[in-house]
């Protein structure tokens, strides 16, 4: 994914976009030897991006008081299969598969962005389009993020199914990028007409990589849905290190290496948040799943 | 400058050749650097568009397989930029079929619409265009997984820094050429202008030949020429030398001959002289005897006075003959019937007869002394060559303008080295011939007077000699022709 050229700040982005909104395809990336705690990672870490991993990294295993390993696997679903067959301690997944898997998974926290524990998914398009809502995207080349995503993919396919539609007949041809930022890309270069993103990777790289998202705008933002979240398996692997991590990660905001690690990440913090907070996203769910 | 090359001076034909030939060397050198430019150029291209070619197309003949825009697109802008250098600035990946997967310029190649599979495309077929000076190139790269089509690469290359630095090559070439071409023309023009030098001085001196009188090339030139030319300059100061001496010798010749011929006369003369001598010294002595007697004195008286009147003639002929004249004296008809007298002294002695026939009754404005000068040399000659009892004839006649004298003998013609004397044929000095000078001076006289001279020999044997002589006419007798 990226460029060569791709800088430590785009570098970040993909990282935060990939690590929040569950796209996959990453390349499998193991810091420390297989003992004490494991923790999985669905976004893609670049190999320029080893500041980010190599914060996040000591300042957990220095909270905690035991060796960490950030597993990295190619795609969402390899993560998530890990978690559920607690073959990890704990995951930063997406809110969609965190719902479709509710019965073997328990919340840890979900990251708080600009104050809140929400996103938003966008519609995005062609500056110069003058479309004015989904349904003037008929027959478009749409560029998805991630089948297993909320934002890249479920939002704009629940959407669909609100009006009995599905993506594969209403779209001329979709395509799936794996990453939120490859979304822009392809709408920005004209690759695809349109494409589902991210609201919170869409807007860091509005503000870090102006030059990306300039030729896009927002055709449609999705109301407010839980932020993709930290969760553990249903039960522990091992209790100890599980409320461990948990403490390390709502105390993050204290440490000068955490804030570090968060203001890289360009999140407040996080927070211990009730199951609802996903309702949005089990409806969702439903609702897709009810239409076929 | 006038068209014809042959008439050009050889000091702009040596730097226009050179010129010419530069330019030639320069048009088949620049094609040969423009083409081996090419060559490598196009190797070059060719080089950095399989590396292009190989770089995505490993990364993507699965991702082909598969359809998938995104890795297939993601591949070709990676590429891209690893590929800097080569400048890539298009690539289409198409299906088997044609109908693109994903390219580097989407808006322009849709995903989905169709583009041209090239003609014959087949697996390991690596179609590659260039074309020197364009500037674009563009090269096709079949996918085979395995040994199967399953997609096509289209890549278009920037080349126009390579036609900017053909063009450059180019230019550079030009006018490294042209200067070298100008400088080498400018060597040639001052090289041969350098070396024509001592040419232009002998044409400068020959000239001055031709129109006057010859002058050697001074001794500071010869000294600043070359070997071949110090050689050449010597000759033609030797031959310079050769002439004055001939020209000298011959003005020597003219005037000895003169005195030759009056030698000649002067023996005449004394016989003359000496004829009527005898007589004289006998009446004398009659006188001194017999004086007494009125009818022998008046006798003695008579033949002295006869005799005397004689020898009078004769003095008064020679001296008339031998007076420092100016030229300007004309010719009258005693003048030529006083050439009796001067040859008959000789004639007699050869028995040969001298017929004058003269029409010409008044003055003409030629010099007489020349002209009997000339007339005596060929009455001389006509009387040596004339056997005994035959007749020497002179005629003498004005026709118009021309004054027209002809000597004619029976002899036994005159020979062919005469022949050419008098005509002007034979232009060497009298020694070196050994012609009879009097032939020469006549001739010289001749020329001086802008005649002519015609020798003919009729078949009854003897010889003609026919001289016609212009005839100018005094200043002060113009208004009387008008």
């Amino acid at each position: 994914m990226g460029t060569g050229a791709l800088n430590r700040r785009s570098a970040m982005i993909a990282t935060a976009g990939l690590l929040l909104s569950c796209s996959g395809f990453a390349r499998a990336h193991e810091i420390v030897p297989e003992r004490g705690l494991r923790f999985g990672l669905t976004p893609v870490f670049l190999t320029s991006d080893l500041e980010l991993l190599g914060r996040l990294q000591a300042y957990l295993q220095r909270t905690m008081g035991v060796p960490v390993s950030l597993i990295t696997r190619r795609t969402y679903q390899e993560i998530t299969a890990l978690l559920v067959s607690r073959q990890l301690d704990a995951a930063w997944i997406c809110g969609y598969p965190f719902v479709a898997h509710r019965r073997d998974l328990q919340l840890v926290a979900v990251p708080l962005w600009r104050g809140k524990p929400l996103y938003q998914s966008y519609l995005i398009v062609d500056r110069d389009r003058p479309a004015e809502g989904l349904m003037d995207l008929r027959g478009d080349i749409h560029a998805f993020s991630d089948p297993d995503s909320n934002s890249g993919f479920l939002v704009t396919r629940a959407a669909l199914a609100e009006h009995g539609l599905r993506p594969d007949t209403f779209f001329g041809r979709t395509f799936y990028t794996y990453g939120h930022r490859n979304v822009i890309r392809a709408v920005a270069s004209g690759l695809a007409a349109s494409g589902s993103v991210d609201g919170y990777v869409y807007d860091v790289v509005a503000e870090l990589e102006p030059s990306l998202t300039v030729s896009t705008r927002i055709l449609h933002a999705s109301e407010p849905l839980g932020f993709p979240p930290i969760a553990a398996p249903r039960v522990p692997v091992d209790a100890g290190r599980l409320t461990a991590l948990t403490d390390a990660l709502l105390r993050m905001g204290e440490d000068p290496e955490g804030r570090a690690a968060l203001r890289m990440l360009r999140l407040d913090g996080f927070a211990a948040e009730d199951v609802s907070l996903f309702d949005g996203i089990a409806a969702k769910a439903a609702l897709v799943a009810a239409s076929g | 400058m006038r068209l014809d090359p042959r008439t050009w001076p050889i000091a702009a034909k040596v730097p226009l050749a050179v010129a010419v030939l530069m330019m030639l060397v320069g048009i088949v050198l620049s094609e040969r650097v423009l083409a081996r430019l090419n060559e490598t150029q196009e190797m070059h291209v060719r080089d950095l568009a399989q590396s292009y070619l190989d770089i995505l197309s490993t990364g993507i003949t699965e991702s082909v397989l598969r359809e998938d825009t995104w890795e297939v697109f993601d591949a070709i802008t990676r590429a891209q930029d690893l590929s800097k250098g080569l400048r890539a600035t298009e690539a289409i990946v198409t299906n088997a079929k044609g109908h693109v997967i994903a390219a580097s310029n989407p808006r322009q190649h849709p995903v989905g619409s169709l583009v041209e599979v090239p003609n014959g495309g087949s697996p390991g077929m690596q179609p590659f265009r260039f074309e020197a000076g364009a500037d674009v190139a563009n090269a096709t790269r079949v996918l085979a997984y395995p040994g199967r089509v399953v997609g096509v690469i289209h890549a278009a290359f920037d080349t126009s820094h390579l036609a900017v630095e053909r063009r450059e090559v180019l230019t550079a070439l030009i006018v490294t050429n042209g200067i070298l071409t100008l400088i080498l023309a400018a060597a040639g023009w001052l090289l041969v202008t350098r070396m024509m030098a001592p040419i232009r001085v002998l044409s400068r001196h020959l000239g001055a030949a031709m129109e006057g009188y010859a002058t050697p090339v001074p001794e500071a030139t010869i000294a600043r020429s070359g070997d071949e030319f110090r050689h050449l300059f010597g000759s033609y100061n030797a031959l310079v030398k050769s002439m004055h001496e001939r020209e000298d010798l011959a003005r020597k010749l003219f005037d000895e001959q003169r005195l030759g011929s009056l030698g000649r006369l002067a023996s005449a003369l004394a016989h003359e002289i000496n004829n009527p001598l005898g007589g004289l010294f006998n009446a004398m002595a009659t006188l001194k005897t017999h004086g007494q007697y009125a009818a022998v004195r008046n006798n003695a008286l008579g033949l002295l006075e006869r005799g005397l009147v004689g020898i009078r003639d004769v003095v008064r002929t020679t001296l008339a003959m031998h007076r420092q004249e100016t030229s300007g004296r004309s010719i009258s008809a005693k003048d030529i019937a006083d050439l009796r007298l001067l040859i008959v002294a000789e004639a007699r002695r050869k028995s040969v007869t001298v017929a004058i026939r003269n029409s010409v009754d008044q003055d003409i404005p030629l010099p007489s002394t020349q002209i009997r000068q000339a007339l005596l040399n060929l009455l001389l000659n006509a009387v040596a060559a004339a056997p005994p009892g035959s007749e020497v004839k002179l005629e003498a006649a004005r026709h118009g303008d021309v004054l027209v004298l002809v000597v004619t003998d029976r002899g036994d013609g005159i020979p062919a080295t005469g022949i050419d004397v008098l005509t002007g044929e034979d232009s060497s000095p009298p020694l070196r011939t050994g012609g009879g000078l009097g032939l020469w001076t006549t001739r010289r006289i001749v020329d001086e007077l802008h005649g002519r001279i015609e020798v003919s020999q009729p078949s009854q044997g003897g010889t003609v000699i026919r001289i016609a002589v212009p005839i100018e006419k005094p200043i002060e007798e113009l208004p009387h022709v008008a």
